[in-house]
């Protein structure tokens, strides 16, 4: 039996520890599930805890790098007076939502399509699940800059199959498309193979059942495995619009927010008033509104797990 | 049996359509980086050429490529082994004991894997910045603790949950410590998700690119902030070089995540979806 070696090896440690420490191993014994998340604890206070109530705070304040950490003067709300009644904000977090909604969308689509075709049992679907799911893997910077190269409105060779001259990154229109197809090719494989963990473990009956009473496919497809899956499908939702909302790296290395602010999601606008502006503070209250709307998102993800949980 | 033929060969047909499509991109960076400068912007492009690797040598002959090579590594190496280190226990713990705040942490490691890494990016930058601790391996370390300590947690506590009770329990009877057992006990038995956990988390710290873009210089910089350095505003001429270098990247992240692959879907789910 697996593990009868692990005891065998546990039952000669526990012969050779002394009496004494094993009084010791009282104390820890009871108390082992606190001491055991302890380190864990104090980790995520410094780098997740003490930060958060430390921009909570910053974002209060007026503070500019050449202050002292404590030197800023009190500002109140007028971070977030000026964030707010910042076209330049308000148009980013529009078009973050849009972007958000338009990206993940797209990729649970795209990503219900393959993994139906992938749940299709037949010789060599192997090669093609792990086939699919490559673009997943590439690292964001990477893509950004091959699909760059790709739409590059000279040399590109998307505009060669096209036979026209499109400055894919350069135009408002195009820009925002562009960034988003990156996303959707590098996500869509990680909804598919969310959904099509999902649908290896729907139960058979149902579709059988459905079949003798001579139900077509698309009538089980709508009726059946769709409900069935809805599960699945609202974990890759929430999953993607969580991410989605956060986009970086393809806007940073494509566009960095332009043509004329088109592609100008909420990190884009974050990073560029905290690194390169350096207004920290306002950097602070862009940062707040960011994690209160994913803290939205985070807490439908969790309500969504617990009743999973429960059922 | 008829209609069944037709049936497989449209799905065949779409399959290949997609797998085309979807893996186009990438097949034609990978041509580029094998291209001399003039095929590179021959025009109609080159669809069969003989393959140079003239890029790849001159990459890996470029010295900053080499030191964020290793930049790369230490700070990959640096995050994961911190969080296994830190978070297996916790994840054993939340696996098999009920204790006070159990909940409260539960939440607080999901919002930290899902709250966008600029919230914590900017706060920290100024809190680093006090301390000296900016331009440093050591804050990107910290800073990758916010999504790999999570992944641990989460991808650990599946897996112990899976293992049978029993085995500790005789282990306890027999007098072993909690300690004892979960040292002598459980760990032998949960290799496979240490090494899972590990893969998934050094993709993440590999792949990463806006905490290291700020927390570091040209001295600490990562691959993916010298790739955005290469490629920033013009894309310039260089493209067998940025090809290449971009190749480079990405080869050890996808062997990595093959080996891997069996528990990739516990692990983008963040322990919604068990694989």
């Amino acid at each position: 039996m697996e593990g009868t070696n692990q005891l065998a090896a546990v039952r000669s440690v526990v012969r050779r520890t002394p009496d004494r420490a094993r009084r010791r191993v009282g104390w820890v014994d009871r108390n082992f599930a606190r001491l055991a998340v302890l380190p864990t604890t104090l980790v995520m206070l410094l780098v997740f805890g003490i930060p958060l109530l430390f921009s909570a705070w910053l974002s209060m304040e007026a503070w500019s790098p050449d202050q002292t950490l404590f030197g800023g003067t009190f500002a109140g709300t007028a971070n977030y007076e000026d964030l707010v009644t910042d076209p330049e904000f308000t148009g980013s977090l529009i078009l973050t939502l849009k972007y958000t909604a338009g990206v993940v969308a797209a990729e649970l689509g795209a990503g219900l399509g393959i993994a139906l075709l992938l749940n299709i049992d037949l010789p060599w679907i192997g090669l093609f699940r792990t086939l699919l799911i490559v673009p997943m893997m590439i690292t964001p910077v990477v893509a950004a800059f091959c699909w760059k190269l790709l739409l590059d409105p000279d040399h590109g060779v998307i505009n060669f199959f096209i036979q026209q001259h499109v400055v894919w990154l350069g135009r408002p229109d195009t820009a925002l498309l562009s960034v988003a197809v990156v996303n959707v090719w590098q996500n869509a494989p990680y909804v598919a193979i969310l959904l099509l963990a999902g649908l290896r473990s729907l139960p058979a009956e149902p579709a059988e059942a459905a079949q003798i009473d001579g139900a077509s496919r698309l009538q089980m497809f709508w009726h059946i495995t769709l409900p069935l899956l809805r599960p699945y499908l609202l974990v890759a939702l929430l999953l993607r619009m969580i991410f989605e909302f956060r986009s970086f790296d393809n806007v940073y290395v494509m566009t960095s927010g332009g043509p004329a602010n088109a592609t100008m999601v909420l990190s884009m606008y974050t990073y560029l008033a905290s690194f390169v502006r350096f207004d920290l503070s306002l950097g602070a209250a862009a940062a707040w509104m960011m994690l209160l709307i994913s803290l939205i998102l985070c807490g439908c993800f969790i309500a969504l797990v617990r009743r999973r949980d429960a059922n | 049996m008829r209609r069944k033929r037709t049936e497989r060969i449209a799905v065949y047909g779409a399959l290949i359509a997609l797998t085309v499509v979807f893996l186009f991109p990438l097949v034609w960076i990978v041509g580029l980086s094998l291209k001399t400068r003039l095929q590179v912007f021959a025009s109609p492009p080159l669809f069969l050429w003989w393959p140079t690797f003239e890029n790849y040598t001159a990459t890996l002959s470029r010295a900053d490529f080499g030191q964020a090579f290793l930049n790369s590594l230490m700070v990959s190496a640096g995050a994961v082994s911190l969080s296994l280190i830190v978070g297996v226990p916790a994840a054993y713990a939340l696996a098999r004991f009920r204790f006070a705040g159990r909940n409260v942490l539960f939440f607080a490691l999901l919002s930290m894997r899902m709250l966008p890494p600029i919230a914590v990016l900017v706060p920290m930058y100024v809190l680093f910045n006090a301390f000296g601790l900016t331009t440093t391996r050591t804050s990107v370390v910290l800073a990758y603790t916010t999504f790999s300590l999570p992944l641990v947690v989460w991808i650990m506590r599946g897996f112990f949950e899976d293992l049978p009770r029993e085995l500790e329990e005789s282990a306890w009877v027999d007098g072993a410590s909690r300690m004892q057992a979960f040292v002598h006990v459980v760990l032998p038995l949960i290799k496979p998700g240490l090494v899972a956990a590990c893969i998934l988390c050094l993709q993440l710290a590999w792949n990463d690119f806006l905490f290291a873009a700020v927390l570091t210089n040209n001295a600490t910089r990562t691959l993916p902030v010298l790739m955005a350095a290469f490629s920033g505003g013009d894309t310039g001429t260089d493209w067998g070089g940025m090809t290449a270098s971009g190749v480079l990247v990405i080869l050890p992240v996808i062997v990595f995540s093959f080996a891997a692959q069996r528990h990739l879907v516990a692990g983008l789910s963040s322990g919604a979806v068990k694989g």
